[in-house]
């Protein structure tokens, strides 16, 4: 037995040996780094596009409009939304798989912009480009670029856009407002708020604006995930604690599906609706727009959006340095984020029709 | 009798589970090579070019699944005990929270945050393994509280932020065994690891003979041992090139030496101690385990304890992988577990099932999930068809069953097979008063 | 009744096997329309398995033999067509469900329906009209759980009659009743007989039946030995015992010569309650002592408490523990837990084996060794070679029939069973061995078998207690035998002063008759 063990181990040992052996080529950390971008790569080489979860048009609209841009630009795609309830997990293996598929650019839209970094990074190191879309990943050095709206300015619009509503209604303050933001774990959110919050506080300070629940800290306003039914409940516990009597003239929401929901929550308790921002130009926002319900929304046409990041893409692939108009400001954690801005629009009533003319659908509502 | 079914006797042993295992490895391994030939030929490339089999691959499914395997390993135990934990997910959210805060609050070294992590899951685990084993309340319920209560405390304790961790952590859900020695053009460490595996495969299967001699019982065919080394030899070598050689600064993921350490301790303990054998025990036939003196409560309480340690440890990794706790870190892992667990073979009465029975049925989701998305199939339709693959794998087992029989090959092969009926179990069920339930002097 | 009154049912030669085991071979029962009838036997003898042939529990196929009904052939394959027929038969353990009402009980599974939907107004006044017919006066709206066992008997007697019962059969219909209840019940069936009800009664109440019945068909092993008009044959108690149990009873078992030592185990005042109804005592004031050597049997009817006074004994695994002493080798010790109990060199092996004395998953090998564990492992690690060895040497003492040690124990039958359970106690080298019908199920090759190992326990100086329903069996292999009567020990009969008649007598009676 002990010969026939000992036995078994050489064989075992030599095939190992002459499998290491033959063995050879194991590549390098070398072909990526940003030096050699500049060589481009093959026109129809592997794109990958990471989405979080289905939860709003705009992130279907976008994967439609990618799919199509990238396959008319004769790129082939690979365009992935994250599970709806395993979204985080979902979003690393798909980059993962993506990296060993071979893309060459990997676009991708974060559920949690913060828990990405090691897949990021095992991307670079594969030698793909990182494009941060609308939510920029932080804690890794790796992503290469970043491709948003300024969301700093959206805030501002939204701001401006809940102060001017308010005085069109009532020519003179004080004015009882609430604050919602969006999801504490999407970088943005803080931006919009910090935005909208620039407007504000002057206002706020000078008492013209009165935020009558007094919840102002960005960990009381925010909604986990985004969540309509999270802003709604906010809104209706709002509502009771708070202005039993009292009449609430604005509400700051970050985006169109919370507004919808605050207006809801509103309309349930029979009181007039107040002045509610939003972004994103959703379908039934604009619809409620036109009729007069919510005050504002954001137009940052995904159009555009996804039509900028489909040109670095090809400036990529040519091996050219992508355009970029803000080199100073997006700094994730680990460096900053060189970085295409895109300005967004404020829609009201007014200028519904003129801003959405581009859009088929959009602008058939405004008739 | 086929020469198949005593190929298959032989090489992993005649007993039913054992017959259970060898179609679950046989699935897999159908699954693995299926996957390869469709990525191969998705990119118009031959077979041995495909990508499920590449060295990236292997190392990010690894990496990227061994948290649920690290949590079936424990699932396996409360399901064998008869007990369910809805609860994991949340465990391991709201301990991943709390180290990550530890370290960036209290600047806490990250080898004591593991150490305190650990801690948190035994405190959690001893709360509801007091709720299940001493109060008597169903695992069940105790758990699906837990899953709101520990969720809720790592929203309160997180505020919903994300909370990055150290580098030193991070090692342990992202890192590798590092390079030394000579360049081989290979990792060295992974090297050595596999040949270790080798040679712990082939004095595991000469014990294996010793034993069965020792026990006056016919061992396996020589050749039966020989060919059952060699290919699994051939297996580890293969992959331990694979996990070797892929990109410099890549190797053998730490996370997946945890898991096989774990596999290995809880292999042997399920396998091999009067402890073990107690969660079998007390699943299979729980007044009966109590009447040979085994301690149920301190059974129950254990494995309840045990799964929300290792659910701890699996959060923690799986935080440290993503380099940051986030208010979504665990939402429905406990589903994962619980699937992994049934597909590798678990009875959901309890008494049966084995640790690497659920790492391959784990292995088998994962290779699923990994397959599907290489070839660019969504979410959505991925869910689908883990769904669907989960139901049959397990109605495949009932119907098994239900026919006398037990391995999957058995039914592939039936009709070829000209074997005796069925024998129905003469387990005298005589005519004498009804079976009166406990007690009846 | 008159003996000329027309026949209602007839059951032909009636077989039914079992793999291994003939249950019954040529059943004949004959019953008359407006009689009670009553069925006697040791536990064992078939009763059961005869009312279930006749309900359609075994459906018609799966025995041989005819019934005719009514005049004609009966062939249910059901209890529905059954009870269609006009049968119904009220089981022991009743079917009631505790958190319905009296109504819904009565009528589950047989809902009066308007258009579909449940008529709970005309259910309700069925209901009181049949609570009249049964003697229950209580609110039909009274959830099951809130009254006691005599009248959910009388509830399960009005079930039956809302199906329009011609033949009701009730099987040990006062087993759980006290006295009062029990005589309101046998009143209930003679008010039944006058309206001319055909009943069936399986008893083990001799006396009752010697009050209340026409007829008593005796059964045993399976067959009938005969059929008594309680009138016409002047029967009494004595007659229907001697009718049960008179058999040759010496060849069925070893020989042996006993070789009895001193002492060494002894319960003193022994007193445990009820797990769930503390009021209940299940264990008075009982006191009983086991030599070396001596095979020591407990005698008594269902529900004396013979089960539930080895499990409290057995650390504590029955009940809650009240006061009580126990001895071994003159000092007194405490069992707590069943790991004390083993660890104290006790063994029970439980009357049921698939419910709670084995793990039907395991193997034979597991099995074996699974109440002393500590003995093939070392430092918590399992020796699977010792394990197999162990394994092998008891399934060759024993002669376990099975390929290998490594077959699952559900694929054994009752003897080999419990052959691997008795191996499972073995293991644990216990001083004292409780054995609880350690024949229940068992055909009579295996028995013989069991019975020599429990001769060679008792030789190798262990103390053996046997708790078993059939008398023979005590007689047979005991060297001294304790009667008990609800939860007290009536009678201690050594092996030469006991007969069935005598034993019969003090198990039915909480008179103490001292008798050595």
């Amino acid at each position: 037995m002990r010969n026939f063990f000992g036995k078994t181990v050489a064989v075992g040992a030599i095939a190992m040996l002459a499998l290491t052996a033959c063995g050879s080529g194991r590549d390098g950390d070398t072909d990526s780094g940003s030096g050699d971008s500049a060589k481009g790569f093959a026109a129809n080489s592997l794109i990958g596009v990471a989405l979080p979860a289905k939860t709003s048009e705009n992130w279907v609209l976008a994967g439609d409009l990618f799919t199509n841009g990238l396959k008319e630009a004769g790129f082939t795609s690979d365009v992935q939304y994250a599970g709806a309830s395993t979204t985080v997990a979902d979003q690393q293996a798909q980059i993962t798989a993506m990296v060993t598929k071979g893309a060459k650019v990997i676009v991708i839209g974060a559920t949690d912009a913060a828990q990405l970094s090691t897949q990021v990074t095992a991307a670079h190191a594969a030698g793909a480009k990182v494009i941060a879309y609308d939510r920029l990943i932080t804690g890794t050095p790796d992503v290469d670029y970043y491709v948003a709206f300024d969301n700093f300015k959206v805030g501002q619009l939204q701001g401006q856009a809940l102060l001017d509503g308010m005085k069109a209604k009532k020519p003179t303050g004080p004015y009882n407002i609430e604050l919602f933001a969006g999801s504490p774990d999407d970088n943005n959110a803080t931006v919009f708020f910090n935005g909208a919050m620039d407007v504000l506080k002057p206002e706020i300070d000078k008492g013209n604006v009165v935020v009558t629940s007094g919840q102002k800290d960005f960990k009381q306003i925010a909604i986990q995930g985004w969540k309509a039914e999270g802003a709604q409940a906010r809104m209706d516990q709002l509502l009771t604690s708070t202005y039993g009597s009292k009449e609430l003239d604005g509400v700051l929401s970050p985006n169109d599906t919370l507004a919808r929901a605050i207006i809801q929550s509103v309309k349930s308790r029979n009181k007039a609706v107040p002045v509610v921002t939003g972004q994103d130009s959703e379908v039934e926002s604009v619809k409620s727009i036109v009729a007069g319900e919510q005050y504002m929304t954001i137009n940052k046409d995904t159009r555009t959006l996804v039509a900028q990041t489909l040109t670095m893409v090809k400036a990529l692939q040519a091996g050219n340095a992508p355009e970029v108009n803000d080199t100073k400001s997006y700094n994730n954690g680990s460096k900053v984020v060189d970085t295409y801005l895109l300005p967004p629009v404020a829609v009201t009533k007014a200028n519904a029709a003129e801003a959405y003319a581009n859009d088929p659908k959009l602008a058939a509502l405004t008739k | 009798m086929s020469r198949f079914k005593d190929l298959q006797k032989n090489l992993f042993g005649g007993t039913t589970s054992n017959a259970r295992q060898f179609g679950m490895i046989f699935t897999l391994v159908a699954i693995v090579l299926l996957f390869q030939f469709l990525t191969a030929n998705n990119l118009g490339v031959g077979f041995g070019d495909g990508l499920t089999l590449r060295s990236d691959n292997l190392i990010a499914l690894f990496q990227q699944n061994s948290y649920i395997l690290i949590l079936a390993i424990g699932m396996l135990m409360v399901i064998v005990a008869g007990h369910i934990d809805l609860s994991v997910g949340s465990v391991a959210a709201f301990t991943g929270i709390l180290v990550a805060k530890s370290m960036a609050d209290w600047s806490l070294p990250w080898p004591l945050a593991i150490l305190f992590g650990l801690a948190i899951g035994a405190v959690i685990g001893a709360w509801q393994g007091f709720w299940v084993a001493y109060v008597g309340v169903p695992a069940f319920i105790v758990t699906l509280a837990g899953m709101l209560l520990w969720r809720g405390a790592n929203q309160y304790v997180g505020n919903a932020d994300t909370i990055p961790v150290p580098k030193g952590f991070q090692d342990i859900g992202a890192g590798f065994l590092p390079e030394v020695g000579p360049d081989t053009g290979y990792n060295n460490l992974t090297l050595l690891l596999g040949l270790a595996a080798c040679l712990a495969v082939v004095w595991r299967e000469l014990q294996a003979r010793k034993t069965r001699k020792e026990m006056n019982a016919e061992p396996a065919p020589l050749w039966v041992s020989i060919f059952r080394m060699a290919v699994m030899v051939a297996v580890l070598i293969f992959v331990t090139l694979r996990f070797a050689g892929g990109r410099v600064g890549t190797s053998f993921p730490i996370s997946g030496l945890i898991l096989v350490a774990l596999v290995l301790i809880y292999g042997f303990y399920t396998r091999n101690t009067a402890g073990g054998r107690h969660i079998y025990a007390v699943g299979g036939n729980s007044r009966a385990a109590e009447l040979s003196g085994v301690k149920l409560k301190r059974v129950n309480f254990f494995v309840m304890m045990n799964m929300s340690i290792l659910a701890s440890l699996a959060g923690m990794i799986f935080v440290a992988r993503s380099a940051a706790s986030g208010p979504q870190d665990g939402l429905s892992w406990e589903l994962d577990a619980i699937a992994a667990v049934f597909i590798g073979g678990a009875a959901v009465s309890g008494g049966i099932g084995t640790i690497s029975g659920s790492i391959v049925g784990g292995l088998v989701m994962a290779v699923l999930n990994n397959g599907l998305q290489l070839l660019g199939v969504g979410s959505d339709r991925v869910q689908i068809i883990k769904g669907l693959v989960l139901l049959l794998a397990v109605a495949l087992d009932v119907y098994n069953k239900s026919q006398g029989r037990f391995s999957i090959i058995g039914s592939l092969t039936r009709p070829f097979r000209r074997d005796e009926p069925s024998k129905p179990a003469p387990t005298s069920d005589t005519g004498n008063e009804p079976a009166k339930t406990t007690v009846a002097g | 009744m008159t003996t000329n009154a027309p026949i209602l049912l007839e059951m032909r030669d009636i077989t039914k096997e079992f793999p291994g085991v003939k249950a019954l071979s040529d059943v004949n029962l004959v019953v008359k329309a407006g009689e009670i009838h009553a069925i006697c036997g040791e536990n064992g003898a078939g009763k059961s398995t005869l009312m279930k042939v006749l309900s359609g529990v075994y459906p018609y196929g799966t025995y041989s033999g005819d019934i005719v009904y009514q005049g004609s052939a009966a062939r249910f394959s059901d209890i529905r067509q059954s009870e269609n027929a006009g049968i119904v038969i009220i089981h022991q353990e009743l079917a009631l469900i505790p958190d319905m009402s009296i109504t819904e009980n009565i009528f589950l599974g047989n809902e009066p329906r308007r258009r579909g939907a449940i008529d709970w107004k005309s259910a309700q006044r069925q209901a009181l009209d049949l609570m009249a017919r049964v003697g229950l006066s209580e609110d039909p709206d009274t959830l099951i759980k809130d009254i006691g066992v005599g009248k959910q008997q009388l509830v399960e007697i009005a079930k039956a009659f809302a199906k329009d019962v011609k033949l009701l059969i009730l099987d040990e219909p006062t087993a759980a009743l006290n006295e009062a209840d029990s005589q309101h019940l046998l009143d209930l069936l003679r008010g039944f007989r006058e309206r001319g009800v055909t009943s069936i009664m399986i008893s083990h109440k001799l006396n009752e039946i010697e009050a209340i019945s026409d007829s008593i068909t005796i059964l045993r092993d399976g067959k009938t030995v005969e059929t008594l008009d309680v009138k016409a044959d002047g029967v009494d108690e004595d007659r229907i015992v001697r009718g049960m149990v008179g058999r040759e009873l010496s060849s069925r078992f070893p020989d042996h010569t006993p070789n009895i030592g001193e002492v060494f185990f002894e319960v003193r005042d022994w007193n445990v309650r009820h797990p769930i109804s503390a009021d209940r005592q299940v264990c008075k004031h009982e006191s009983f002592n086991v030599r070396k050597g001596e095979i020591v049997g407990f005698a008594g009817l269902m529900g004396a408490g013979r089960t539930e006074l080895a499990m409290s004994i057995f650390g504590r695994s029955y009940g809650v523990f009240e006061s009580g002493q126990i001895f071994k080798d003159g000092k007194e010790i405490k069992l707590k837990s069943v790991a004390d109990a083993i660890d104290n060199g006790l063994a029970y092996v439980s009357e049921d084996r698939k419910a709670i004395g084995l793990n039907l998953l395991d193997d034979i090998k597991t099995s074996t060794v699974a109440a002393k564990l500590s003995k093939i492992s070392h430092h918590g690690v399992l020796n699977e070679v010792e394990e197999y060895d162990a394994a092998e040497a008891y399934r060759k003492e024993l002669r376990t029939k099975a390929p290998t040690v490594d077959e699952g124990v559900s694929k054994l039958s009752g003897g080999n069973q419990q052959k691997v359970v008795l191996a499972k106690w073995m293991f644990t080298d216990p001083d004292l061995l409780i054995l609880d019908e350690p024949t229940r199920g068992i055909d009579v090759g295996a028995k013989y078998e069991i019975y020599g190992i429990i001769q060679r326990l008792a030789d190798q100086g262990k103390g053996v207690i046997v708790i078993s329903s059939e008398l023979p069996e005590l007689i047979g292999l005991c060297d001294r035998i304790y009667t008990v009567f609800e939860g007290q020990i009536t009678g201690e009969l050594a092996r030469e002063q006991a007969d069935p008649e005598t034993l019969m007598k003090q198990m039915t009676s909480t008179k103490k008759m001292q008798t050595r």
